[in-house]
């Protein structure tokens, strides 16, 4: 097997799926990647067994074939070598030799034959979106998935369908993020949970445009496609919390800000909180916010004052003020409405223009004193 | 600028574990006293001075202390009791001294820098050793001295029930004719090292140049230098909150009864979930010790959501010792420990009522409180 590639084209290609490669894996041919030919297309692939993801590039080629090589050299290798043809040998024994300008490198390949088969997507059902839909989608939520392996169902992002749209959700139990798409065509109702390292990787490859995706899943594994690039992977075999139940249905105090205002303090205050519960206690009196926090255990303490339009009884109620600041960040709009009720109940953040087709609503718990 | 003279005084409560169980139990005065775990695996913890006449020691094994001292009165510590007369010594010393550090249960290092100004320093230091020895009524010895080093090494030798002040300026001579192992730090390593080149005194150190020691131990070798010549420069650092509360138990049988060890293992999460809620603290950190027959000693820790609920422990701490656990091989100790402290503000949780729980938690902390920390358990730990 042999064929001519561009080095920096292979190294473009082969950067989005490296990131599917764990640091620590148990099978040492995961530290490879699949390199195929087929009519002088070459397909890579890289999978960790539960996700997969391959790219497809055009190479010089006369005949076809197949071959394993190991991740690591390859890419400190193509990351050192500038703009050039380079020659792919390969022989029985899986031995690759690389030619190029400046000489020649050789390393052990592995039998092919021993890599994992990507999942078929069989009996899969199939929507459509834009790419910058699904990106929204992923960016919007995916800051708000647990990383608590104990409760594997919310480690990953929820996708709920119902005719003609899809509802991405992600919670980790403090906080959840719910965005809706109106647009998403051929969509039936139904759900599933796709891990946070394959959306991660699905972010980095898709482009902010108007593409059609189509997204497939089934039982087992979710599916997407686009131009050159795929990825499969397994989906979370577990039961996403009942999390509309607690959705407060009217909490009757609106507070409206300034989105970018009310991050900037946050941020500020947020120095001056303690490092452990980032802790700021939001004061609503009358047409006035009120933000401070304070570490006792190093006497720091910060206070700033804020116009707001408020629409309730005066109230104090704390919140971790990353929170507030990770999911200000998801909004796009000018201003936000915070509607609230007691300070030991949920908050809601919404902003107050929405784009066309897109809904997102956002909940954060507050941090009870004294409990 | 004139650096100030510097009066460091260490106190040591004598055979704290002793004294305290001679208060209790009078007819052990005067007698040869083991106090320590289990006759079969335990350490001594302390012993009468009457024991230590046979060879006995702190830290050696139980089985050997009875050997040499067979005749010996063996108590086990009742640990509550001590903790309460140590911070009873600790108020005391509270209340007088400017600044002070609790070094461990029954040692204190108090700061008086300064004070010779108004009062005679030494004096001042008898008179608080015998407010201590009046109102609590345990024995306790102190040395003074220009720093903490030699404060602590002139309490060794004041002891039993005595006090000593080495003035400035005679540090040396002080410590010139005492053996090496005086010396905190000097273990049976160092000490081997160190009479391998002859030494056997802490004068003897001083007559080496400093590099020669260096290289025979390293950086070590270069402070143990410093330390000879009485030199040290650690100050009295204030007592400070608990930075962690922890738990261990050795079995009496190295066992590999994974039930048995889980049971043990919600026991003893149990036990520190309950502390931390009686400091009104949360912890961040969780962490599972295992220890195996051949004292092989591996832990785990990871961080969670600041809590103080044992359900929330507890899953933790299973997954820890499932992660750790070599399956199959008998363990010797298992500890539990709760550390990154924050002050009680909880984290609303959207599908779980925190509430509710605490409430559960303040509920279950009172019959405790009131009947005994034993009083009540999760099914699950009881045998």
């Amino acid at each position: 097997m042999k064929f001519i590639v561009s080095s920096s084209a292979l190294l473009k290609h082969l950067q989005q799926i490296n990131g599917v490669i764990n640091a620590n894996t148990v099978l040492p041919i995961l530290e490879d990647f699949l390199f195929e030919i087929e009519d002088k297309k070459l397909t890579v692939v890289a999978t960790d067994l539960e996700t997969v993801m391959g790219v497809q590039m055009d190479v010089e080629s006369k005949t076809d074939g197949k071959i394993c090589i190991p991740a690591r050299i390859l890419m400190d290798s193509l990351k050192n070598i500038s703009d050039q043809p380079l020659t792919f040998n390969i022989d029985k024994n899986f031995s690759v030799e690389i030619t190029s300008d400046n000489g020649k490198y050789k390393m052990m390949g592995e039998n092919p034959d021993n890599f994992p088969k990507a999942p078929e997507a069989d009996d899969a059902n199939n929507f459509t979106v834009t790419s910058s839909a699904l990106l929204n989608g992923i960016n919007k939520t995916l800051f708000a998935v647990s990383n608590d392996d104990l409760r594997p169902a919310m480690t990953g992002i929820f996708f709920e369908l119902s005719k003609n749209a899809v509802q991405f959700v992600a919670t980790d139990a403090h906080r959840l993020v719910r965005y809706k798409r109106t647009d998403a065509t051929n969509a039936n109702a139904d759900s599933f949970i796709v891990p946070k390292k394959p959306l991660n990787l699905l972010k980095n490859a898709l482009p902010d445009n108007d593409d059609e995706i189509t997204v497939s899943y089934n039982n087992n594994h979710f599916f997407v496609t686009h131009g050159e690039t795929r990825l499969s992977c397994r989906l979370i075999d577990a039961r996403f919390p009942d999390y509309k139940v607690v959705i407060p249905a009217d909490n009757p105090y609106k507070l409206t800000v300034n989105r970018t205002d009310f991050q900037s303090a946050l941020r500020r205050i947020n120095i001056f909180s303690n490092k452990s519960t980032n802790q700021v206690v939001l004061s609503i009196n009358g047409s006035e916010l009120q933000l401070t926090a304070q570490d006792v255990d190093f006497s720091s303490e910060g206070n700033e004052r804020m116009n707001c339009e408020y629409d309730g009884e005066d109230l104090q109620i704390a919140f971790n003020a990353k929170f507030l600041i990770e999911l200000l960040n998801a909004s796009e709009s000018e201003n936000v409405v915070v509607e609230l009720s007691t300070p030991n109940k949920a908050g809601i953040i919404k902003p107050t223009e929405k784009e066309e087709n897109e809904e997102l609503l956002m909940l954060v718990m507050p941090l009870m004193l004294n409990v | 600028m004139v650096q100030p003279i510097t009066y460091i005084a260490h106190f040591d409560l004598d055979s704290f574990f002793y004294s305290v169980e001679v208060l209790n139990n009078p007819e052990l005065a005067g007698k040869a006293v083991i106090v320590g775990g289990s006759r079969e695996r335990g350490v001594v913890t302390t012993c009468s001075y009457e024991a230590r006449k046979f060879g006995v020691h702190s830290a050696m094994p139980m089985k050997k202390a009875v050997e040499l001292c067979p005749h010996a009165i063996l108590v086990r510590g009742s640990h509550g009791q001590y903790g309460k007369f140590s911070k009873w010594v600790t108020d005391i010393i509270a209340s007088k001294a400017p600044k002070f550090q609790k070094a461990s249960i029954d040692e204190f290092y108090l700061d008086l820098t300064g004070m010779d100004k108004f009062f005679n320093p030494f004096q001042w230091t008898i008179e608080l050793r015998q407010l201590i020895m009046d109102e609590t009524r345990l024995p306790i010895s102190f040395g003074l001295a220009s720093n903490k080093l030699v404060a602590k090494i002139a309490t060794d030798e004041a002891k039993p029930n005595g006090y000593l002040f080495i003035q400035h300026g005679k540090e040396k001579d002080f410590l010139a004719p005492l053996p090496v192992k005086k010396i905190p730090g000097v273990g049976t390593h160092t000490l081997s090292v160190l009479n391998e080149m002859g030494i056997e005194l802490i004068g003897d150190i001083l007559r080496l140049p400093k590099n020669e020691l260096e290289n025979r131990l390293g950086k070590w070798g270069l402070e143990l230098w410093d330390k000879a010549q009485g030199l040290h420069h650690s100050t009295v650092s204030e007592w400070r909150e608990a930075k962690s509360i922890s738990t261990e138990n050795t079995f009496e049988t190295n066992t590999n009864d994974v039930e048995f060890l889980l049971s043990e293992l919600i026991r003893m999460t149990e036990r520190v979930a309950f502390e931390l809620r009686q400091d009104e603290k949360l912890a961040g950190c969780i962490a599972v010790k295992i220890r195996y027959p051949n004292f092989e000693t591996t832990s785990k820790q990871t961080t969670i959501d600041y809590t103080f609920r044992d359900d929330e422990f507890i899953p933790v701490a299973k997954d820890l010792f499932h992660q750790l656990y070599k399956k199959g091989t008998p363990v010797r100790l298992l500890g539990v420990r709760l550390s990154d402290f924050a002050n009680i503000t909880m984290q609303g949780n959207l599908f779980d009522d925190v509430s509710r729980k605490s409430n559960l938690y303040k509920a279950i902390d009172n019959i405790k409180l009131k009947y005994g920390k034993n009083y009540l358990a999760k099914g699950r730990s009881i045998k």
